[in-house]
């Protein structure tokens, strides 16, 4: 043995794992051909097929179908005159709409005309009897009888060229009659006008209703080839490694779980940036391509400004989203045993993503703050939005404002938020896949694990992540649902929502798992003896109340007293029940009855699941913040979501410092009493037309600086009631 | 330089139960000594090395290598220890070397000593004709030596192997077993776990016999009774009871 190998620095192992993947996937053909050769096929074979419609269906009509073609028939005393004077009529008349490019008119006897008329040899047959030429030039109106074929089709075609034909010998008429009269033609023309200016030519036709449609799906295109482009190597970097057996030898690497997946995470984010590049050339050269073939009269309606800014702003954003792509992959592949497994994990997430990147066309969405913040949303929207105007396909023009005042500057603030989000979202899914990769569980589970998903298992403590996990989605599940089931009475609709959406997923996972109630529950009292329990209840519900006050007002100070319309019904349904309503009920409904049920869901089954059994710090703070994100999304409305986010955190954090649900339970209850407190103190004046809720008037200083006094004295208080629950060893 | 004390492993299987895989082990193994640790299937030894490994944390009781606690010190572990096991493979679409470098890197080696130090291991495994061919085009015998490079590319004081021969032919094992010689001659402690007895039978200074994750006999092979007609096959068998004999 030589001396001690030296001591390698973090990021030397974070680079070496990372050039060792990346090294594999080069290699691998199937990263390749989702990389490169994909983006830079797909887009000329859209843009091919785009083009060939676009020529055909808008570029030279005449081309395209035949020559419009009229074959008129008049008989009659004043035939030959009035087919005189037809052919007479001076060009300008042709440019009227119907008119036919091809127009033969003959005068032909009664017998013969009808015969043709009967043959289909004509489009029309007109008597012009005598005196039609002179009643033209009288001043009288003179009824000509059109006969059509009757043949339905060539008659309706007939009947607009016959129309254009006629009109345009009524406005000859009408001159000579005005010149026979001693007036000038302008009589007949008091307003005169041409055009001028605009992008296509005269007589040229627009893309302005295609474009918007166009430039959304290359976005949408682009979010999900991100994705793709992140599938396979992903797949790779960890399943692939558990298939071929090299987990284990990177597992005994010198650095930590997370380095580890730091590095592949570099290797998989390199590979999806290479996609990114791939696609932007691959859209730079089929525009460039798809501008020079387009019809030169075709107008686009996006400057060249307005398409640099899009790149600006689009670069960093996907960039953002490459991350959050590989994170995102690396993620939901960890748990994955094989190649196989992992793909059949994978590509449900890719359309899902394929589905949020899509909501970014919703109209009204793209007005939204929030949906920045929402990953393959954000994105698409973000850039969307530099080159169309919100629920409105004008192009807008970056740099300066337009006629009707619009800010033609760039979106640096969604800009900002959705880069932030990518980095947080990021981040949390690195964090997730390193507390998968090294579940002992996971990782050395043998195939019967993966065949036993429909085998009700043996009684355990509590339930696994997954079943965390699945647990909120089947409650996300049967929250939509319950939408279309809910009795609009209020009263009713919480108690259907609240046994509908959490209790019956959440009592049929309890039974099916077989996990222990009180572990998985946290069926305790929360300090060794009863004074110090009942100081943590009470501190708790201190808390709790000065929770919802601060978040008041720091929504107020955000927002001010703007609204949705949805949270506006939202606040309006429910202070109206709190008024109609007897007070026990009315507390039992909005207060009691949610502590219960969902701190029985969110801080009993899902943070127990999501922290495990005596897990680090680090995981019990994961497991917290992911439990009070799902709690937030639960509560659907955006502006309700950063505080009931950060009443998630304060519970979780509650019901794992004291490992009891009661403090949970009970700062919840209080939280949501607040308002019925509120509406006693206010009386009638809660109620005023123009107040949507209390709160929205103002919030008194000495209430604020109460309720934050209420809140830090409830931590204070819970805190030293709880110190010995913190420090003693953590149930099984 | 390898010390296991009391090691407990539970894991739960996957009908939701208790396996005690591992049920209270100590065993220790000095710098150059080979102690060959055996048992049947399900006995526990995989379990008790990829505790060593870091893999498994265990459930009570502790282990360390080169004094670093597998517990405590997971990282200090894999500095000092090598670990190949039968499971463990190699990426088919990289070449030996630059396997050998990635694994040189993560352990602080860079430069010309990486370099060095890899020229010196593909040379002493036979490999280095086949050292820039990927490991996919390589036989049995060549990815296992490419494993155990990659596992004493840092030039560790401890060595686990898991089953290290199962995937061999005979040449290819025997190889493998002078190489091992050669390791613990130049002082290294090895830990080996294996099926098959005759290839340790005269090479490992020690057994320990494992049945149903408790320690039923351990010494060298004279202490056990090997040395009669049967040899360690024999005394495997009486060590771990009538109920184990076809």
């Amino acid at each position: 043995m030589n001396d001690a190998p030296p001591v390698p620095g973090r990021w030397q192992a974070v680079r070496a794992i990372a050039r060792r993947d990346l090294l594999e996937f080069v290699r691998d053909r199937r990263t390749l051909f989702v990389t490169l050769l994909m983006p830079m096929a797909m887009y000329p074979v859209l843009a091919l097929s785009s083009l060939l419609s676009v020529r055909s269906s808008l570029d030279d009509p005449g081309a395209a179908r035949p020559p419009s073609r009229l074959v008129l028939a008049v008989s009659g005393a004043d035939a030959l005159p009035l087919v005189a004077w037809v052919r007479s009529l001076p060009d300008t008349v042709e440019s009227r709409a119907g008119w036919p490019e091809q127009l033969e008119i003959e005068a032909v006897a009664f017998d013969a005309a009808d015969r043709m008329r009967r043959e289909g040899s004509v489009d029309a047959w007109i008597e012009a009897p005598r005196g039609t030429i002179a009643g033209l030039d009288a001043t009288g109106t003179v009824s000509l009888e059109v006969q059509l074929p009757d043949v339905e089709e060539v008659g309706s075609r007939a009947r607009d060229h016959v129309t254009a034909v006629l009109r345009g010998l009524a406005d000859d008429a009408r001159r000579r009659r005005m010149g026979a009269a001693g007036l000038p033609e302008s009589v007949l023309e008091p307003v005169a006008f041409t055009f001028s200016g605009g992008t296509a030519a005269p007589g040229g036709l627009s893309l302005r209703g295609v474009v918007p449609i166009a430039a959304g799906a290359v976005l949408v295109l682009l979010a999900l080839l991100m994705a793709t482009g992140a599938f396979y190597p992903a797949i790779d970097a960890i399943a692939g490694e558990k298939e071929r057996g090299t987990i284990e030898t990177l597992l005994m690497a010198p650095c930590s779980p997370g380095d580890l997946v730091l590095g592949k995470f570099l290797a998989v984010l390199a590979v999806t940036l290479a996609t990114l590049a791939a696609n932007v050339v691959s859209i730079a050269l089929t525009m460039t391509v798809l501008l020079r073939f387009m019809p030169a009269h075709a107008a686009l309606g996006l400057d060249a400004g307005t398409v640099a800014a899009a790149v600006v702003v689009a670069l960093p954003a996907f960039v953002g989203l490459a991350a959050v792509a590989a994170a995102m992959s690396l993620a939901v592949t960890a748990a994955s045993k094989s190649v196989k497994e992992a793909q059949n994990t994978l590509t449900p997430v890719i359309l899902l993503v394929s589905g949020l990147a899509g909501a970014a066309l919703l109209p009204g969405l793209g007005s939204s703050p929030w949906v920045a913040a929402v990953p393959f949303t954000g994105q698409v929207a973000v850039t969307r939005s530099v080159l169309f105007e919100a629920d409105d396909p004008s192009p807008r023009r970056v740099g300066r404002a337009d006629e009707d005042g619009r800010d033609g500057s760039l979106p640096l603030v969604p800009l900002a938020i959705t880069l932030v989000s990518s980095a947080l979202v990021s981040w949390l899914l690195l964090r997730a896949t390193a507390l998968v990769v090294t579940d002992e569980e996971i990782l050395f589970r043998g195939p019967d694990a993966v065949t036993s998903g429909w085998s009700r298992p043996m009684p355990r403590a509590r339930p696994t992540a997954w079943q965390g996990f699945g647990a909120a989605l089947a409650g996300f599940a049967a929250l939509w649902y319950v939408q279309g089931i809910a009795p609009a009475d209020l009263a009713r609709a919480i108690l259907v929502q609240q046994a509908v959406a959490i209790l019956l997923p959440l009592a049929l996972l309890a039974w099916w798992q077989r996990v222990d109630a009180s572990t998985t529950f946290a069926l305790r009292w929360p300090a060794p003896d009863a004074a110090r329990g009942l100081v943590a209840t009470g501190a708790a519900a201190l808390a709790g109340g000065g929770l919802f006050f601060l978040g008041a007002a720091a929504l107020l100070a955000a927002r001010g007293t703007g609204m949705s319309p949805e949270a506006e019904a939202l606040s309006r349904r429910l202070f109206g029940f709190m008024r109609d309503t007897p007070p026990w009920q009315a507390a039992l409904l909005v207060s009691v009855v949610p502590a219960l049920v969902e701190e029985t869901f969110f801080r009993g089954w899902i943070l127990t699941a999501f922290a495990g059994r005596s897990s680090p710090p680090g995981r019990r703070a994961f497991a917290n913040v992911a439990q009070a994100a799902l709690f937030a999304l639960f509560h659907m409305l955006p502006e309700r979501m950063p505080q009931t986010f950060a009443l998630g955190l304060l519970l979780g954090w509650l019901t794992i410092r004291s490992r009891s649900l009661l403090p949970a339970v009970v700062g919840h209850a209080v939280h949501n009493a607040m308002p019925l407190a509120l509406v006693a103190w206010a009386g009638d004046a809660a109620f005023d037309a123009e107040l949507v809720s209390p709160l929205s008037a103002a919030l008194p200083t000495e209430i604020v600086a109460a309720a934050a006094v209420a809140f830090a004295a409830g931590l204070g208080a819970f805190v030293g009631a709880t110190a010995e629950s913190a420090g003693s060893p953590r149930p099984r | 330089m390898i010390d296991v004390v009391d090691l407990v492993k539970h894991y739960r299987a996957s009908d939701g139960g208790i396996v005690r895989a591992v049920d209270g082990v100590s065993l220790s193994v000095s710098p150059g000594e080979m102690v060959g640790l055996l048992g049947a299937n399900g006995a526990g030894k995989t379990t008790t090395l990829r505790v060593l490994a870091t893999l498994l944390k265990p459930t009570s009781g502790g282990a360390t290598v080169a004094g670093h606690d597998v517990a405590t010190d997971p990282v200090g572990v894999r500095r000092a220890l090598g670990y190949v096991s039968a499971t463990t493979g190699v990426p088919d679409r990289l070449a030996p070397r630059e396997i050998l470098a990635t694994y040189g890197s993560m352990h602080g080696f860079d430069g010309s000593a990486l370099r060095e130090r890899i020229d010196v291991l593909l040379d002493v495994l036979g490999l280095a004709g086949v050292a820039d061919r990927p490991c996919g085009r390589l036989s049995s015998g060549q990815r296992q030596r490419v494993s155990l490079g990659r596992a004493l590319v840092h030039d560790p004081p401890a060595l686990v192997l898991d089953e290290p021969t199962s995937a061999l032919d005979v040449i290819g094992s025997r190889d493998l077993m002078a190489f091992l010689d050669r390791l613990r001659a130049e002082g290294r402690a090895i830990l080996v776990s294996t099926h098959r007895l005759h290839e340790i039978e005269r090479r490992c200074d020690r057994f320990v016999i494992i049945d149903a994750g408790r320690i039923v006999a351990q010494g060298t092979r004279e202490q056990l009774g090997a040395g009669r007609e049967g040899g360690l096959e024999d005394a495997f068998f009486a060590a771990i009871g009538p109920g184990a004999v076809p």
